[in-house]
């Protein structure tokens, strides 16, 4: 494989990665905002919010970093002709991430004592949970959809939103809210029946159901409207991604019947694949352009002395982050335990709050 | 405001909040392993007690260094889509390396901060040194992609194009060995004098408590250490501008002309329209000498550079004056401290003047970082890669940067507002009784937390 390949199959992993990882930081606010209700309950999901994201929530978001540095590196014009015409919907969604991770933080620190601080940082949190997707899903959907032209020499911002909020954007913008849901109430529901609380396993099982279906249709109806809208992509996607689609629904389903027949880790794992499929799916549809019509993954790639650079840091900074982050994960998220961690603390790993 | 006015503003507003938090990262991680291995050692529950403080604190200010620092990310490309494509396609992978040292700066930290009573003590400890070092590469990283915008190398330009790109010599650039030495001895000068500061406050309203001193001592100890290596590395940095940037280097010194047997122009302000210093203490050939140490030297001034090539000195020179000034402070509190507290046997000096002293001292080392960066900054223009780009070139053409720059401020005050807010929250939370087996457990920890563990 090419160098501008391999870069690229490296970035789109790390896309991946903020999905599957940050992806489920957003649902758990989106979750926040539209459940209102018994009181006890809701203080629950909370504590199980923040007990799930704590320790990872910095660890999760450095997926976004390395994204953008890795994408600035690898593919500099990309970069730069994206931040030009989509300055508008980054810049929002900057705010959105600004907000909820100064939110998220805030919250943590205000449960206790302070009412107020805890009530308005949450809103704040839940808001930008929601609207972030949204707008980060729609600005895929304005590249996918062939509708940034870079050919001309001067490019200019779209302050109107003719790129990135066209019904197909909107479609895609909604479902990548949707499926940030369905990730965070599949982990919840693993969480929850780890704490043995049954009521709440009950809830987010509901729930992952129900935002599973919802991104169902939505995604169905993305690719409708790619058939039209998104013309490059729709020819891309049938003739070197049919596969992957197909895959992909079959996926979904199959994290439908795991959660039916309350299989949680085995959803848990389907759930990621799906996304995985989602984005890779995009991705390979939309071959060899990186912006289409105009932007070629060879045309933009940087030279390839600065690739094989990165390339190399990349996997020495690999080789020493997937053990640590293997690590996080094992001391906070996985049944077993990991050297170094405390027996006592390995047996009561779940979640200990006071139903007082 | 123009479009490009209000760009600058927004980068050098988010910039000059950043670099509190990214210094703080930098510094407390190693007080923290410091502290946390005096406790393991000597079973000493105060240590542990400091120890448990400064990571509730750290949670808070590392997510708001997280935060801001992701706005910087962002506003590389959303306000200089030019520049990024430039320096991406040169210096890129020193920022990528920099995202790695994120990652393991984010883990390990996850693990500090959450881990008390899931790791063994010793586990936890362990878990902070990877904190310390990869802040320590994450500032000699992004540090080195500012040295390359002063002293670019590594690429050719041909026909327009950037071609001929080696990344490694453009990380490792004329300027890098005196920058970042620079900036990462700031950070360990400014957490320790800024610890100190906060201790000190406390035990002049009366505090003279055993946690208190021993938190003020170990502050001081980083701080006096850190800043006379500081003043040596500033006194290279200068040395070395005088070939590299020469024009930064007559803004600094207020130097508008040419001259042999330079003066040393100490305050004052330097006014470009006059070009003169106004109420500045003169040194004779001073300048000359500290440069080349040939007082008869000859210094380029402003005027060998055309109009449109130079900086502003008013701030520049301004802003240096300050930073070296707080420099000298902080050299004098600290050294002062240490000197009364080895001449009295070693018992902490609780003077009051002193106490006053260094409660100055740490904020003043912190307008030092921030005076520091206008000088590089500022004393860059107009360029924003020393002879290759102008900033004005690399601005975007996207409109309502206006709105943008208000935006953005607006969010800074308001994550300034609260995070004070909680910061005293935590100062107010009663501590712990200093006995091992009540400091050291997860008991205390889930009240220290706030939250259920
Ligand atoms: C604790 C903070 C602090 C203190 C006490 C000092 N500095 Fe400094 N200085 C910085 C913090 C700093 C900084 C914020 O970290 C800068 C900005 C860029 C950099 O690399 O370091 C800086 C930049 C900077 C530069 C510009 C470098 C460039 O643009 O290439 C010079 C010439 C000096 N310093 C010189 C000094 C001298 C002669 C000092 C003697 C007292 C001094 N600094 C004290
Ligand atoms: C964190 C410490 C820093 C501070 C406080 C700081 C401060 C500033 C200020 C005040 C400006 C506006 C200058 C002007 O336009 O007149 C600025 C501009 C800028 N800085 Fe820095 N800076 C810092 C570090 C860096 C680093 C490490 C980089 C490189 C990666 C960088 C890249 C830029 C760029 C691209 C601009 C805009 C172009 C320009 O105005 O020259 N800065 N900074
Ligand atoms: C243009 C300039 C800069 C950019 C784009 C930038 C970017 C970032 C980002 C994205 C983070 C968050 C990482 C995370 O999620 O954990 C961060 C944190 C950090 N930055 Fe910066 N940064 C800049 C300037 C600086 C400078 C000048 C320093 C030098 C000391 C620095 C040192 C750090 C450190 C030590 C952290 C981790 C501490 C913390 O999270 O609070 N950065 N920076």
């Amino acid at each position: 494989m090419a160098l501008p390949y391999i870069m690229l199959t490296i970035l789109w992993l790390a896309l991946i990665a903020y999905a599957v990882l940050g992806g489920a930081d957003f649902g758990a606010g989106v979750w926040d905002l539209l459940y209102v209700g018994n009181k006890d309950i809701s203080r629950r999901r909370h504590e199980f919010i923040n007990h799930a994201l704590g320790p990872v929530w910095e660890a999760n978001h450095v997926w976004l970093i390395f994204l953008i540095v890795g994408l600035f590196t690898a593919f500099p014009t990309v970069f730069s002709t994206l931040s030009i015409v989509l300055f508008l919907p980054f810049t929002l969604a900057l705010i959105g991430i600004v907000l909820r991770g100064a939110a998220f933080v805030f919250r943590v620190y205000g449960t206790r004592s302070d009412k107020y601080g805890a009530l308005i940082w949450g809103g704040v949190f839940s808001f930008a949970s929601a609207i972030t997707p949204f707008i980060l899903g729609a600005s895929a959907a304005a590249v996918a959809s062939g509708r940034i032209q870079v050919s001309s020499v001067n490019i200019q911002a779209d302050m109107t939103g003719a790129t990135w909020l066209t019904p197909f954007a909107i479609v895609i913008g909604l479902m990548a809210v949707a499926l940030c849901a369905v990730l965070s109430s599949v982990y919840l529901s693993v969480e929850a029946e780890q704490a043995g609380d049954t009521e709440l396993e009950q809830l987010f099982r509901l729930r992952a159901i129900i935002a599973g279906a919802i991104t169902a249709v939505l995604g169905a109806l993305g690719l409708i409207l790619s058939s039209s809208e998104a013309t490059l992509l729709w020819r891309g996607m049938l003739a070197h991604a049919l596969p992957v689609v197909i895959v992909t629904m079959i996926v979904g389903l199959a994290t439908a019947a795991a959660l039916f027949t309350r299989h949680y880790r085995i959803a848990r794992v389907l759930v990621i694949v799906e996304t995985a499929g989602l984005l890779g799916s995009w991705g390979i549809s939309q071959l060899p352009y990186l912006i289409p019509p105009s932007m070629t993954v060879e045309g933009a790639a940087n030279s390839p002395g600065v690739l094989q650079v990165l390339l190399v840091g990349t996997i020495i900074g690999m080789a020493l982050l997937l053990p640590s982050l293997y690590y996080l994960f094992s001391v906070f998220k996985l049944p077993y335990p990991a050297p170094g961690k405390e027996p006592a603390a390995a047996n009561n790993d779940s979640l200990r709050y006071n139903k007082d | 405001m123009s479009d490009l006015l209000a760009a600058r503003a927004q980068m050098g507003t988010s910039l000059a909040f950043h670099i509190i938090f990214a210094s703080l990262g930098v510094g407390l991680p190693l007080l923290m392993c410091i502290a946390e291995g005096l406790a393991l050692r000597r079973k000493d529950p105060v240590w542990m007690a400091l120890t448990r403080r400064w990571a509730r604190a750290s949670a808070i200010l590392f997510a708001i260094g997280a935060v801001s620092g992701t706005i910087l990310s962002f506003e590389l490309g959303l306000l200089w889509p030019t520049w990024i494509k430039f320096a991406g396609a040169v210096v890129g992978p020193a920022f990528a390396f920099e995202g790695f040292a994120f990652f393991l700066e984010a883990i390990f930290l996850g693990l500090y901060l959450y881990g008390w009573d899931r790791l063994s003590p010793r586990a936890h400890w362990l878990c902070s040194f990877p904190i310390w070092i990869s802040g320590l590469a994450s500032a000699w990283f992004i540090v080195s992609t500012n040295s390359w915008m002063n002293s670019p190398a590594g690429f050719v330009i041909k026909n327009g194009q950037v071609t001929n790109i080696d990344p490694l010599q453009a990380m490792f650039n004329p300027s890098t060995p005196y920058e970042t030495t620079h900036m990462i001895l700031a950070c360990y000068v400014a957490t320790g004098f800024a610890v100190a500061a906060v201790y000190g406050w406390s035990m002049l309203r009366g505090k003279r408590d055993s946690y208190h001193r021993k938190a003020l001592m170990l502050g001081l100890a980083l701080g006096a250490i850190a800043i006379p290596l500081q003043i040596v590395s500033g006194d290279a940095n200068a040395r070395f501008l005088a070939t590299s940037q020469p024009a930064k280097l007559a803004a600094m010194e207020g130097l508008f002309h040419t001259t042999s047997g330079a003066p040393l122009e100490i305050g004052g302000l330097a006014d470009p329209n006059t070009g003169k210093v106004y109420f500045a203490i003169e040194i004779p050939k001073g300048l000359s000498f500290l440069a080349t140490f040939n007082p008869n030297a000859t210094i380029r001034g402003l005027d060998s550079f055309p109009a449109n090539d130079r900086p502003n000195p008013l701030p520049v020179h301004t802003s240096f004056d300050g930073m070296v000034a707080s420099g000298f402070f902080a050299l004098l509190v600290g050294w002062l401290f240490w000197l009364i507290y080895f001449l009295r046997k070693r018992k902490v000096p609780e003077n009051r003047l002193l106490l006053i002293g260094i409660v100055l001292a740490g904020p003043l080392s912190f307008l030092a970082i921030e005076l520091g960066w206008m000088v590089t900054e500022l004393g860059r223009q107009p360029w924003v890669i020393y002879g290759y780009l102008r900033t004005a070139d690399a601005v975007t053409t996207a409109p309502w940067l206006n709105i943008s720059f208000l935006v953005f401020s607006f969010i800074y005050v308001i994550l300034a507002i609260a995070l004070i807010f909680f910061l005293l929250r935590l100062a107010r939370t009663p501590l712990p009784k200093m006995e091992w087996a009540e400091v050291a457990t997860g008991k205390s920890l889930a009240q220290d937390q706030g939250i259920a563990v």
